[in-house]
Parts: C-alpha cells; structure tokens; sequence
C-alpha cells in the first residue's frame, strides 16, 4: 500500500516536471519560429497595417499586392531567374571538383600531392572577402562584371567540399578500387561508378551546404553587379534597406519569397540540413 | 623475353595517368588564380595609392600608418570585438541551455523541437535581417510593443536599430537567434555521446543534477565549445550582411556605432576609392582569421576523431 503511494507520488511529480519541460520548449520554440510567422502572416498586409500600434498577426484585410508589386516593379521574376542560375551551377561545379579533388587526394598517389593538398587549404585561411579587390581586378579583367560567369567563378571550387570529400572517401577500402583496377578500368571509370555511389549522402549534404551559400551570397554580387538585370535575390532585397522610403509589406513579400522555398525544401530533407549545416557552422 | 618485361614494369612504376594530370592540374590552376594570385596581389596593394583608373604609385607603409592612426579603424576593429565576445558567450550559454532541455525529451517531440529551433537557421541572412529590421521598428514596431507591455518600458526609449548604444546589439541578437539551432544541435549530439553509466555513478553517489550538468556534461563537451568558440570568432570577424541589411544608407550607421571591419573594408574601397587602403585592412582581418581557422582546423580534426 506504502509502496503504490509513493509510486503515485514519484509518477505524479514526474509528470509536472515532464508538463513544465514541455511548456518552456513549447514556448523557446515558438519564440523560435515567430520571426518567420510574422513574415509569412505579414506580407499579406496592406504596408500600413505592417506597422501598427495595435497587435494583431492576422491580416484584417488580406491582399496580395505586396507580392504582385514585387514581381512588377522589383523584377523579382529576374531576380529569381539570376540566383538559380547562379546557385545551380556553382553546386554542380563543386561537387564535381569537390569529388574528383577528393579522390585525387585520397586514394591517389602522386608527387607533390601533399604540397597540392596544402595549399588547397591554405585557401581556407584565405576567404574571398580577405582578396575581393584583387578578384574585383580579376574579374573585370576577364571582363566579366555584369555576368554571370563573374558570379559563378570565384566559387566553382571550394575547400571545404574537398576536404570533406577527402574525408569521407578514406574510408572507402582500397581492394575495392584495386579490383576495379585489375578488371582494367580507369580512374576516370573509377571516379564515375566506384567513388561517387559511395559517397552519396556527403554530396547530398555538401550541396545542400553550397547551395545555401550560393543562394544568400552577398558582398561578391554586391561588387561586381550593377546591372538591375543581372542582380540576385539578395541584392534585390537590399534595395528596401537602402530607399529613403520604406516599404514594410514589400520588403515582406520579398522576404518571404527568398526563404519560402528553402524552408519547404527544408522541411523535406531536414535530416541532410542539420548533419550538414551542423558540421560547419560557418557562414558563406 | 628482357625486352617484353621492361615496358610492363615502366608502366607500373609511372602511376601519373590523365585523371591525376587533369585534376591536379586543374586545382593547381584554379587556386593559383582565385587564392594565390590575389593573396599576394593584395599583400603588393597595401603599399600602393590607387583609384585602380586615373591613380597608382607606390607608398610605402603609408597605409599602414594611416591605418595605426585612423580611430575608424580602431572603432571598427573594437565593434568586431565587441561582436564576438557577446556572440560567442551568449549564443553557447543560450545553446547549452536549450540543448540541455531538448535532450531530456524523447522521439517525435524531440524531431519537432529540433526542426523548430533549425528553422531559421536554413533562411537567407539577407532576408530575416530585412524581416527583423522591420520587428525592431522604433516605437511603435513589434518588439517595441512587446517589450513595453511586458516591462512597462516607455515606448519613446525603444529605438532600437537608431540608437548608437543600442543598434551592435540589436544586430548580434538576431545573428543569435538564426544559428541558434547550429549550436544546439552540435550540443544534443554531444550530449548524445555521453555515456548513461557515467549519469548513473553520479547519480549514486548522490550527485544533483545541476552537479551532474557541470561536472559531467559540460567538461565532455570540451571539444564541441572549442569548435563552436572558434568557429563563431571567425563569423564575428568577417561579419557584414546584418550590418549592411539592417543600418540602411550609409551602412554603419547611427553615426558608425556598427561600422565593422568588413564594411570599414568595403566602404574605404569601394566607395573612398582608397583601394590601397581597403586591401590593407582586408590584411588585418587575414592576420586575425589566420589564428582563429588554425584553432578551428584543430577542433575539427578532434571531432573526426572523437
């Protein structure tokens, strides 16, 4: 009898302590989330009811001229064009030369390799935005201000990705690719049907990362696109900071066209998100 | 007989073929290009005046000197010290703390506060620093109605992103909230790693959980804080885009209480037409990430490890 109170009693005080963990991890959550709910709910809110002295988060009067405006006047539809563009072939130009870097410096043998390897990390001590006058030369140089090459170029190889791809590969057992070897194909053959079946998952999570990056770059388009034509989505965004005006439902709208499709992207493949974005932390 | 043997053993002793010529060619060009070439030209830069059109002629260290004499430098170099000590303390302690409650969870619950708190960290920068400018709308936005009502503030005092004393902070707060999830996810995972039998001798020997949280947890979390420290030091260093986004035209501003190095950089450059200049702060940021990517190299080998 003893025994079933004091069982009660420690399930009893069990439950409100799981109730109250709950109740403020409901709450940080939301707390979390609301920036973003806010932005959603409010971009369909004509300007003046963005900035209200009354609290409400629902749109007394719903609307969608804060988006239509966006695409007429803001050229988002370019915008949206350019940073594809953009995001697309920079991840398809890392992950290959991330991959075949990373076999190169992983399972081949040659000379100077270790020489190669280190200054490929030296470049990591060197992010863009230490040499963005001399790439700025760079680039005009080349002539290629205004375009997209002068937007892809300076990321189409990236150390990181080689390094992880490095990484990842040493695991892979060199009887395998020996065997491959004697059945008489080439590293080229190695590369496409041994090497990159076994590392799937990190090009999934490495190109989930560049993609990201790519999306939301900044200084680089801000220096060498002057172009209204040929700017991506986050120059496109910074037009609001910058006009002596402001305009609060469109800035929302715009918003919310940027992050939107990423977190629906998200929300599917949260898993490669977290491991990915976790491993670096670091900002593009 | 001697003859057919010698091309075969040449072969195998000759293992350079395409692949490696192509690839290894291909980095060496590529990095020579975009990493070498403009490290150095940068270095050659510092001791040159150029417009980069009309102007350009060798100074010596002038740039350096004006550099050790401009108080915007020293301002912006102490707003990026300012940046990384509030960032760095304040985002592991709120992390450590909100990973500490995640853990205790279990399942579907656990997956949904994880996804939650990960949410922002997916946006752009660019857009949430947007969204955020707007939440921090001097007296009569969002916060500053939140804010007064809970702590009966007067409304007039919330400027937020006006105020010199307050727009830094601001911005650093809402550079928190984005990667708060990174840091905690980083931490669940350690936590994770954490043997229960250690819990459990503690347990027995009557320690509390608090005890147990400082005894136990946190010293085996050693190398996630270290990597978390460093990495966040490098962010708060090169940090630009909230700054740019959220202190409208000029950028730094109210009166250049959140010019940062970067944007000291950028502006010198770009729009002071002192490229020279520009390229010699750029050096100084190199000379303090160069510290910080060794320490943050080091603790990404200990995690591999771990």
């Amino acid at each position: 009898m003893a025994n079933t109170q004091r069982w009660n009693r420690y399930r009893a005080r069990r439950f409100t302590s799981r109730f109250f963990l709950h109740l403020v991890l409901i709450v940080l959550s939301l707390i979390m989330v609301f920036p973003l709910i806010w932005m959603v709910f409010s971009s369909f809110k004509p300007s003046l009811e963005v900035i209200s002295t009354e609290f409400h988060l629902f749109p007394k009067t719903w609307t969608v001229r804060n988006y239509t405006k966006v695409f007429d006047e803001l050229k988002m539809g370019r915008g949206y064009l350019n940073s594809l563009i953009v995001a697309v072939s920079v991840t398809f130009f890392v992950l290959l030369s991330a991959t075949a870097a990373g076999y190169l410096f992983s399972k081949l043998k040659f000379k100077g390799r270790e020489a190669l390897f280190f200054a490929v990390l030296g470049s990591v001590m060197v992010p863009p935005q230490i040499v963005l006058i001399p790439l700025y030369l760079l680039i005009s140089k080349f002539h290629w201000i205004n375009s997209y090459q002068g937007l892809i170029f300076p990321f189409v190889m990236n150390a990181f990705g080689i390094f992880l791809m490095r990484q990842s590969m040493y695991g892979i057992p060199n009887d395998l690719l020996e065997a491959a070897r004697m059945d008489g194909a080439s590293d080229f053959r190695i590369y496409f049907s041994v090497i990159l079946p076994l590392v799937r998952s990190s090009i999934a999570v490495l190109g989930i990362l560049i993609f990201l990056w790519t999306w939301d770059e900044f200084l680089w388009p801000l220096v060498t696109v002057s172009d209204n034509e040929m700017k991506t989505l986050p120059l496109l965004l910074a037009h609001f900071t910058q006009a002596e005006q402001k305009f609060p439902g469109e800035s929302l709208a715009g918003a919310t066209l940027v992050i939107g499709p990423v977190l629906v992207v998200y929300a599917f493949f949260q898993r490669h998100f977290v491991r990915g974005l976790s491993m670096t932390g670091l900002k593009a | 007989m001697p003859t057919e043997a010698l091309p075969l053993l040449k072969k195998r002793r000759k293992p350079l073929n395409s692949f490696i010529l192509l690839v290894a060619l291909i980095v060496l060009v590529y990095y020579t290009l975009v990493g070498i070439w403009p490290f150095l030209y940068n270095i050659w830069l510092t001791f040159r005046k150029t417009d980069l059109l009309t102007e350009d002629k060798w100074i010596g260290l002038s740039n350096y000197s004006y550099m050790f004499t401009d108080p915007m430098f020293w301002n912006s170099l102490l707003h990026n010290a300012y940046y990384l000590g509030v960032m760095v303390l304040v985002g592991i302690v709120t992390s450590l703390i909100f990973a500490a409650l995640i853990y205790r969870t279990k399942g579907i619950a656990r997956k949904i506060y994880t996804a939650m708190f990960f949410a922002p960290v997916v946006t752009s920068m660019v857009a949430v620093s947007l969204v955020w400018m707007l939440l921090y709308f001097p007296k009569i936005g969002m916060f500053a109605q939140i804010i007064s009502a809970l702590f009966g503030v007067s409304r007039d005092k919330l400027v937020f992103l006006q105020g010199t004393g307050s727009a830094l902070l601001c911005i650093i707060i809402m550079d928190i909230w984005r990667d708060t999830g990174i840091r905690t996810v980083i931490f669940l995972s350690g936590m994770d790693e954490i043997p229960d039998s250690l819990y459990e001798t503690a347990r027995i020997d009557g320690a509390t959980q608090l005890r147990q949280f400082f005894k136990i947890t946190i010293p085996l979390l050693t190398p996630q804080l270290v990597f978390i420290a460093a990495v966040y030091s490098i962010n708060a260093i090169r940090v630009y885009v909230p700054i740019y986004m959220m202190t409208g035209s000029p950028p730094g501003g109210p009166a250049n209480s959140t010019r940062v190095l970067t944007l000291h950089m950028y502006l010198s450059a770009f729009y002071g037409q002192r490229f020279g200049y520009g390229a010699t702060i750029s050096m100084v940021m190199f000379v303090i990430l160069f510290g910080l990517v060794i320490l943050e190299i080091r603790a990404f080998q200990q995690k591999w490890e771990y």
